[in-house]
């Protein structure tokens, strides 16, 4: 259950001010974000050593071949990092689109559909999240091995029932307006609705939905690695390392802090970015 | 009360007793689809064929899915949620002992993040773009990002370690002071109030801007109102729909998903039974676990749909 | 009836004299000599004479209470002793339950419950007097029918008992008086002894005759169960009238498990704890730097092999399986895997703890040029193998790593593959041509190689079978003299070593820590914590 706890934390996100640029603030965030996703490109080719090879004995201090240390195996913590920067940057958002895409049009077809429509799809996601995740985790694993693309979706499996949940809240706003009911009378179909009068009109909130949700993904990674899925070793993602290095913090701390530090600033950089965009919630004038 | 309410009440019991009974099946599915049973988990390495054989026909394994399914909700209905099927207790004396704790963990982290919560993000909402709103929004979103198990961890090397203000470890009973109280819960407190606070400012802050835009306020602020005022007189009412929706969510998080913290700091709560429950597939304990969760998520959330009919006009009749 | 076997098997005579000697002005030296001429290792023998000083050293004193953690905890631990899964569960058993014999610190069978235990029939029948001056808590005494009982009762399919398969080689136990039991086996075996004292992990535990509610425990160990709450903790409160004379030390005992590693030492290190189990190599550092703490290393046969499944590919050629083996960098796993708390192996499962270890048997040495010689003779070279690995399997990430990276070098390939620890034993162990195992520590030749070697075994991981084998153990297990069962598990190890897909790197050690001031913990190498028998030997020193 612990990625549902931000379904409802954007509901009524504010639609911010008119803006024709990107703000200082927004600068920064598209500054981190690009630096990240420029490192998850070439992370391997640019990494000083190889992800697997024993550096040292362990635990490693600092030093100039090494600048973060080694990790409890003894390999280079920044080459680890590196690498580790395209599982948790592209396999989160990978899934958290994803299970917006799923969780989105459903919530969407509820919205316009209501009754008992409506009702089913609810409960059913309500169901859904209360099936413990270590258990559907581990159904997946069994029934579809493991694989980066069956991380992926399992990710956004879990997520998808919080989108829906948000989706549906600010849909169900948006249906009850004016110019909606007059689409309906006009005749329009559920397709139409969903596509030029709600979706519009809700893009605004759902991004910052996406930005909570990315780092839960991220998160949530470390977790589903440990049980088996996905990342195989000797890669591993930012919270794995953060995860196998543990006990290193007192003689290695950078080995736990570092990768921690990567998740945080990747975090901000991503919400500080869409808290700014440009045009961000110009569709909600509609409201 | 009113009709609106009244009404809301039956028809969430009603379909919750439905949504109860499709997650009891589903868990049951579950607990059929996972590789290995009770009779493999609890053998483990130890397991020979025959063996595994004899205790799945001394813990009627044998018997199809569907009949083991009744057979269980059927002692459910009549009040007995069955037995352990490793250790042979009973369900109700294992979750008895556990379930106080859980709810007193979560109702102390409730006390203490969701009013900081709330004030943060009214205060950010109030004086969006200032200082204060990006220095609130850095820090929430910092310490979110942190994963739980670090942050418990280094909680308890500074606080328990080096300093001795806390236990490392917390014990839920033999508490006799507030004092001791206060030692037990902080670090297990505070771990989950980081996870919680982020999500529950950001919301209140967006539901609040909200508001605050639209035209009654506008009319309110050109009449001259304080900007406070404007924003817990007028605005905050009409946010409490979301804003109540977004702590139901956190709460009911805080009964089944702390595994962490509950390990780490040894507090014998639910959420570690229901995982190791699932470890060893002892459905009796899987499913009275997964119940009580899922009946608390419905319960809190039909809490914070009340709350907001109540709270929007437009919703009340 | 005569009798051709004695119990103990170093007998209270030689363990007299030791005393004596200790007492007297014996040095190292004589007493090594002493034991060494009773047949034993140098490298066992080195060991006990030196817990022999150190416990010479001081007295014990009563009173005290202490906290003990172990390493995992369970919403489903239990009491039944004849169940327990989890290291609470077996340290429980041991404080409140006694067995008819116990395991020393050279895995050499004592007597408990047991005032004598006989065997005749060329180790087939055995005839074992139970102490009279035993009583449960709830105050009855020791009979018969409560061993035969005891004995019987993990035969039931229905109880789902590890120890099963050893309950069925007792094809009949009876009462043979009120304080006599006379148990028939299936075939000889000279070890009933050790069976008694270690099969599975803590061995048959005696419980009261009809036992079937375990909330609480009524046995005749050292301790009373005063509170026990499955995974949250059990409160052990002293049993004075313990048939041991001036035993146990402490007043009480808590006792709990938590299952994350780091969480357990810090609670050691705030001060909050005196024990706890399962420390991991990477925390001994941060321990040995705190002045009041001390590690507590138990060498042992316990090891996590790579498996090789001899009836599929890759393994099935034996010049793969060659090449593998010299694909090991022994040294480096027991330097970046174990922190040098390991003890370099042999591809055989005897470590140099058991009486029965060869030290004759050439070391495989770490050879890249034979690795390659033999990758070629394959004809595997160049070709990418799956390797699977999970945490349940203890260290198979780490010691996949490295043979990964070594195997680069000649060309060997291994593609890791992370299977979750939940349901590994059941769903992948033996099931994949290249995987990991946990053996456990055993306490004798005849239990691992029953085990895991045999070729009927359930657990033979690598799938190896070998007549020879098979034959010299069913010799050994009727074998009274132990210089000749000697020869026989020499033999053994070398058909192993040579033949058999588990590639054994390091015996590990396993490690606990505690407060300096909890004394009387030596290292008994069936597991950690003395063999799960700390309770009674413990004490405090205030």
């Amino acid at each position: 259950m612990s990625v549902d706890q931000t379904i409802t934390a954007v509901e009524a996100q504010a639609p911010p001010r008119h803006r024709v640029r990107l703000p200082l603030a927004g600068m920064i965030g598209a500054a981190i974000v690009a630096f990240w996703v420029v490192v998850a490109i070439i992370g391997p080719y640019i990494a000083p050593h190889d992800v697997g090879a024993l550096v040292d004995d362990g635990f490693g201090p600092l030093r100039w071949g090494q600048p973060l240390g080694s990790d409890y195996l003894g390999r280079d913590v920044l080459s680890r990092i590196l690498v580790g920067a395209r599982y948790s940057i592209g396999v989160a958002a990978a899934a958290t689109f994803l299970a917006i895409l799923m969780g989105g049009t459903l919530g969407m077809l509820a919205a316009v559909s209501r009754g008992l429509v409506d009702m089913m799809l609810s409960r059913f996601f309500d169901g859904l999240i209360s099936i413990p995740s270590k258990m559907s985790a581990l159904i997946v694993v069994a029934a579809l091995g493991s694989s980066i693309p069956v991380l992926i979706v399992t990710i956004a499996v879990i997520f998808t029932p919080g989108a829906f949940r948000i989706w549906r809240a600010l849909a169900v706003n948006v249906n009850a307006l004016d110019f909606v009911e007059v689409a309906r009378a006009r005749g329009e179909g559920t397709g139409y609705l969903i596509r030029e009068e709600i979706l519009p009109n809700i893009a605004g909130p759902v991004l910052t939905d996406f930005g909570l949700r990315f780092v839960f993904a991220v998160l949530l990674l470390s977790s589903l690695s440990f049980l088996g899925l996905g990342v195989q070793p000797p890669n591993a993602d930012w919270g794995s390392l953060v995860r196998e290095n543990m006990n290193g913090l007192a003689e290695a701390a950078a080995a736990v802090i570092v990768p921690a530090l990567a998740i945080a600033i990747l975090t901000i950089g991503v919400n500080l970015l869409i808290d700014n965009l440009p045009g961000r919630g110009s569709s909600a004038g509609e409201h | 009360m009113n009709l609106a309410v009244l009404r809301l009440v039956l028809v969430r019991i009603a379909t919750a007793i439905l949504t109860l009974a499709f997650v009891s099946a589903a868990v049951f599915a579950g607990t059929e689809i996972l590789p290995g049973d009770v009779a493999e988990a609890v053998l483990g390495q130890n397991a020979t064929p025959e063996a595994i054989e004899g205790l799945r026909q001394a813990l009627h394994l044998d018997a199809p899915a569907y009949v083991r399914y009744f057979l269980w909700l059927g002692a459910l209905l009549s009040g007995d949620p069955g037995r352990s099927l490793v250790n042979n207790l009973p369900v109700a004396g294992l979750i008895a002992s556990r379930l106080p704790n859980s709810l007193m963990l979560a109702g102390v982290t409730a006390v203490v993040s969701v009013p900081i919560a709330l004030t943060l993000g009214i205060l950010s909402a109030i004086w969006r773009g200032s200082l204060f709103d990006r220095v609130a929004s850095f820090l929430t979103m910092s310490v979110v990002a942190v994963p739980e198990f670090l942050i418990a961890t280094l909680c308890v090397i500074i606080f328990a370690v080096h300093l001795h203000w806390f236990p490392a470890l917390s014990y839920a009973d033999g508490i006799v002071s507030l004092h001791q109280f206060f030692r037990v819960f902080a670090l297990p407190v505070f771990t989950l109030s980081c996870m919680l606070i982020a999500q529950m400012m950001r919301m209140t802050r967006a539901a609040v801007i909200d508001t605050l835009r639209s035209s009654y306020i506008e009319m309110a602020v050109l009449k001259g109102a304080q900007p406070m005022r404007v924003a817990l007189i007028h605005a905050l009412p009409n946010a409490i729909g979301p804003i109540a929706n977004a702590v139901a969510l956190s709460l009911s998080f805080l009964l089944g998903g702390v595994v962490i913290v509950e390990i780490i700091f040894n507090y014998p709560g639910l959420a570690r039974v229901l995982v190791d429950a699932v470890s060893v597939r002892d459905m009796p304990l899987v499913q009275a676990c997964v119940m009580i969760f899922c009946a608390t998520y419905l319960f809190l959330v039909m809490l914070a749909d009340i709350a907001g009919v109540l709270s929007n006009p437009r919703l009340r009749h | 009836m005569n009798s051709d076997s004695r119990m103990p098997l170093i007998g209270s005579r030689d363990k007299l004299c030791l005393a004596k000697m200790l007492r007297g002005s014996a040095t190292r030296r004589d007493v090594i000599n002493m034991l060494m001429a009773a047949g034993m290792s140098a490298a066992a023998a080195g060991t006990i004479a030196s817990f022999a000083e150190t416990a010479h050293a001081q007295t014990p004193r009563g009173g005290g209470k202490i906290r003990v953690v172990g390493g995992l905890s369970s919403a489903v631990e239990t009491l039944d002793p004849a169940k327990g899964y989890i290291a609470v569960d077996w340290c429980r058993g041991r404080m409140f339950y006694s067995g008819l014999t116990v395991l020393d610190e050279t895995l050499t069978p004592q007597l408990a419950l047991a005032e004598e235990v006989a065997s005749s029939e060329r180790a087939t029948v055995w005839n074992i007097k139970l102490r009279r001056d035993v009583r449960f808590h709830d105050g009855s005494p020791l009979t018969s029918a409560d061993v035969v009982y005891s004995l019987r009762r993990p035969r039931n399919p229905a109880l789902g008992s590890g120890i099963r398969i050893f309950a069925e080689q007792m094809e009949e136990i009876t009462a043979s008086g009120p304080h006599e039991v006379r148990i028939r086996l299936s075939g000889p075996n000279v070890d009933l002894p050790v069976i008694l004292a270690a099969a599975g992990v803590v061995g048959f535990l005696i419980v009261k005759d009809g036992t079937t509610d375990f909330r609480t425990a009524n046995g005749t160990g050292p301790y009373k169960c005063a509170e026990f709450r499955p995974g949250v903790r059990s409160i052990a409160v002293r049993n004075t009238e313990y048939f041991k004379e001036g035993r146990p030390y402490l007043d009480e005992i808590e006792m709990f498990g938590i299952a994350d590693e780091l969480a357990r030492v810090n609670a050691l290190l705030s001060g909050e704890v005196h024990l706890i189990s399962g420390i991991t190599p990477r925390s001994t550092q941060q321990i040995a730097s705190v002045p009041n703490l001390a590690l507590f290393e138990t060498k042992g046969g316990g090891y996590h092999p790579l498996v090789l499944r001899l009836d599929r590919e890759p393994g099935s050629n034996r010049d793969f399986v060659l090449a593998v083996k010299h694909l090991l960098n022994r040294e480096q796993i027991r330097r970046a895997v174990y922190r040098n708390f390991a003890v370099i192996a042999n591809d055989q499962p005897i470590d140099p703890t058991s009486p029965f270890y060869d030290p004759g048997l050439p070391q495989r040495p770490f050879d890249l040029d034979k690795a390659r010689f033999h990758l070629q003779r394959s004809g595997f070279a160049n070709q990418t193998f799956p390797m699977v690995v999970s945490p349940a399997a203890t260290n198979s990430e780490e010691i996949a790593q490295l043979v990964q990276q070594t195997g680069g070098q000649i060309g060997l390939k291994f593609n890791l593959q992370r299977v979750p620890g939940d349901g590994y034993w059941t769903s992948h162990w033996m099931k994949h041509p290249i995987f990991f195992g946990n053996v456990l520590p055993k306490a004798s030749p005849d239990i691992i190689f029953t085990q895991i070697f045999q070729s009927q075994a359930v657990w033979n991981q690598s799938g190896f079978r070998n007549e020879r084998f098979d034959k010299l153990l069913l010799q050994a297990r009727a074998e009274a003299d132990t210089s000749k069962r000697r020869e026989m598990y020499g033999e053994m190890q070398r058909l192993v070593h040579e033949d058999s897909g588990e590639c054994i790197p390091v015996f590990a050690s396993t490690l606990d820590a505690h407060v300096s001031k909890l004394k009387g913990l030596r290292p008994i190498p069936v597991g950690p914590m003395m063999g799960y028998n700390y309770a009674e030997n413990v004490w405090l020193d205030q």
